[in-house]
């Protein structure tokens, strides 16, 4: 595999998934978790953006002279969905928390579950 | 039928979002649509055919309907029914009733999917429905189960995102069946996607918490209909992909395993009822071909019990053994807990039969080790003490939902009546007779207290992280995929 700008771009992507999973994984506090999800649901989106570019870059709409590679926009259209779907999840979520913020103050998990604990 | 189909997938969000304007209906419609889907599931078994509508110059959209989705929204109609029996008569909002039928309207879309992106978006509006019923009591412990609960299905759906668009990249389109020549990382990322939303092995170790946390009519929809979301597209996908047949089996059997061990050391009620859905998460994957009753009669049995935890005055089996049950109630968890078992003359008998029989040679002995686990950890109720003292009767609405869910368990052995051979009647009644001597003698005396760190947040969704490596490293690659 040649080192060359989209491998390095795939690199990146995939770099900002991780680093959002482990955030979810080792940030304390519950709004940073869901900061977190939301780094990794970008590190998704660009993803499918890339993907979608690599027929080409220009808009897909049909012209008399469709001679320019252009970008795949299946990906693109449901990529569409899922943003919003993720951010209204994300809005639901917060809510949540704003809510739980109210009793725990500190939002730790932590301390959250082990006062929810059965 | 074309049309029916599709006038059928959209009738619940147009009733749901309906309801607001009706509020004083709302009962009846939520019933109404309910009644629709069991009309439905009943035509789809009359067709010879099954029904596929493909998206004009698709990318692989394709919605697929045949005997397979039918058991399923059969289920779904069946417990969606019983839960607005159940809630009939309660102060529940129409907002709990309009988020019963979006929620019952998105598990039907979902078990007509046959493709990558409407199943995401399907399994998507659940978890959103879900979590709003979740939290309905609004008290701040619900709402950090529900909170969990989103938090988990939206990370591992990202998983599953990826996958996706892996499986585009392959092959240019997102149908079910070109998950075939996909990557082996595509494959790992959309199975693990699904093994969390369905509750199977470790990744389902969300599960017990929030089934039992929540309140019973919401824990009867969630084990009874919303798992089988996640479990459906599983079967579906071993069905479709003969080299991803192997791989469900063995979830299965893990699976079955795994939740019956935890189930038989549990001692509160409706968490052990939350393990044994794992578990019987288990039997339906084990033997692809026939999950579609074994999910129905699981779906009427789980719900039942559920609802008929809910009624009993402590969660405890300690408590409950020093405070008789009133026997109405007694009896009714007595018939769900022999069917659950596999006690002849009920569903549960034809369903675990049909199971055993497809199973592959490997998963005979693991199985039969889980169905002696299920006799053992039912058990547990089935020695309960009763008595006929009204004081402690269920709530209104309790028998109108049980009276459907048992009576459809009944009506539902009509599916497999050749089960009913000696040999195969006799082969349950041993299991369950060594199981309740197992349970008189060793495990009622034992106190064993599985720890629960596992089922911590963090551990949830690192679990994500070593169910991929597990997947790409031993399994996918040792089953020659």
């Amino acid at each position: 595999m040649e080192l060359g700008g989209s491998t390095i771009l795939y690199a990146c992507v995939y770099a900002t998934i991780l680093m959002g999973f482990l955030g979810i994984i080792f940030k304390e506090n519950l709004v940073m978790k869901i900061i977190a999800m939301d780094v990794m649901s970008t590190g998704v989106v660009a993803l499918f953006v890339l993907v979608a570019a690599r027929t080409g870059v220009r808009t897909p709409i049909l012209t008399a002279s469709p001679l320019t590679p252009y970008a795949d926009p299946v990906p693109q259209a449901v990529i569409l969905t899922a943003i919003v779907i993720g951010f209204s999840i994300q809005a639901l979520m917060l809510v949540g928390v704003m809510k739980l913020a109210k009793d725990n103050p500190t939002l730790e998990i932590r301390a959250i579950e082990e006062e929810y604990r059965p | 039928m074309t049309a029916i189909t599709l006038l059928w997938v959209g009738l619940p969000f147009f009733v749901g979002f309906s309801i607001y304007l009706l509020p004083q209906a709302d009962r009846i419609l939520a019933f109404g649509v309910s009644l629709a889907s069991l009309a439905y599931a009943t035509g789809i078994f009359l067709l010879s055919d099954p029904i596929e509508l493909h998206l004009l110059d698709s990318f692989g959209v394709t919605l697929l309907v045949d005997d397979l989705s039918a058991f399923f929204i059969l289920t779904n109609a069946l417990v969606t029914a019983a839960v607005i029996l159940y809630t009939w008569i309660s102060p529940k909002s129409a907002f709990f009733c309009t988020q019963t039928i979006i929620l019952h309207g998105s598990v039907n879309a979902a078990l007509i999917c046959a493709d990558l992106i409407s199943l995401y978006v399907a399994l998507e509006v659940i978890g959103i429905a879900a979590f709003l019923l979740i939290s309905y009591p609004r008290s701040d412990k619900t709402l950090w189960v529900a909170l969990r609960y989103l938090f988990v299905s939206n990370t591992a759906m990202l998983f599953y995102l990826i996958g996706a668009i892996l499986v585009y990249q392959a092959t240019q389109s997102f149908a079910f069946v070109s998950l075939g020549m996909a990557s082996v990382e595509a494959k790992a990322l959309i199975l693990l996607g699904l093994l969390t939303k369905g509750g199977i092995f470790i990744s389902g170790l969300w599960l017990p918490l929030t089934h039992s946390e929540s309140e019973s009519p919401v824990s009867a929809l969630l084990s009874g209909v919303v798992v089988k979301a996640g479990v459906f597209p599983l079967v579906r996908m071993a069905l479709l992909i003969e080299s991803i047949d192997p791989v469900i089996r063995f979830f299965g059997v893990a699976t079955a395993v795994l939740g019956v061990v935890y189930a038989m050391v549990e001692k509160d009620t409706k968490r052990m009822l939350a393990f044994h859905t794992i578990s019987q998460m288990g039997f339906v994957l084990a033997a692809p071909e026939v999950g579609g009753f074994y999910a129905l009669t699981h779906g009427l049995v789980k719900s039942s019990l559920f609802l008929t935890a809910g009624n009993l005055s402590s969660r405890s089996f300690k408590v409950l053994k020093e405070q008789p049950i009133h026997r109405p109630i007694w009896i009714a968890l007595v018939i769900a807990s022999f069917s659950i078992s596999g006690f002849p003359l009920l569903s549960g008998f034809g369903a675990k039969i049909l199971t055993m029989k497809n199973l592959a040679d490997w998963q005979v002995i693991a199985m039969n080790i889980a169905a002696l686990g299920t006799a053992i950890s039912f058990a547990k109720f089935i020695f309960l003490p009763q008595h006929p003292d009204p004081s402690q009767a269920a709530k209104p609405g309790f028998w109108p939902a049980t009276i459907l869910l048992l009576g459809g368990l009944v009506a539902a052995n009509g599916v497999y009546y050749e089960a009913y051979t000696v040999k195969n009647v006799v082969k349950p009644l041993v299991t369950i007779f060594l199981g309740w001597l197992a349970y008189l003698f060793i495990v009622r005396r034992i106190t064993l207290k599985l720890p629960q760190v596992a089922e911590n947040f963090e551990h949830l969704i690192g679990v994500m992280g070593l169910t991929i490596l597990g997947l790409l490293g031993m399994v996918l690659p040792w089953l020659d995929i």
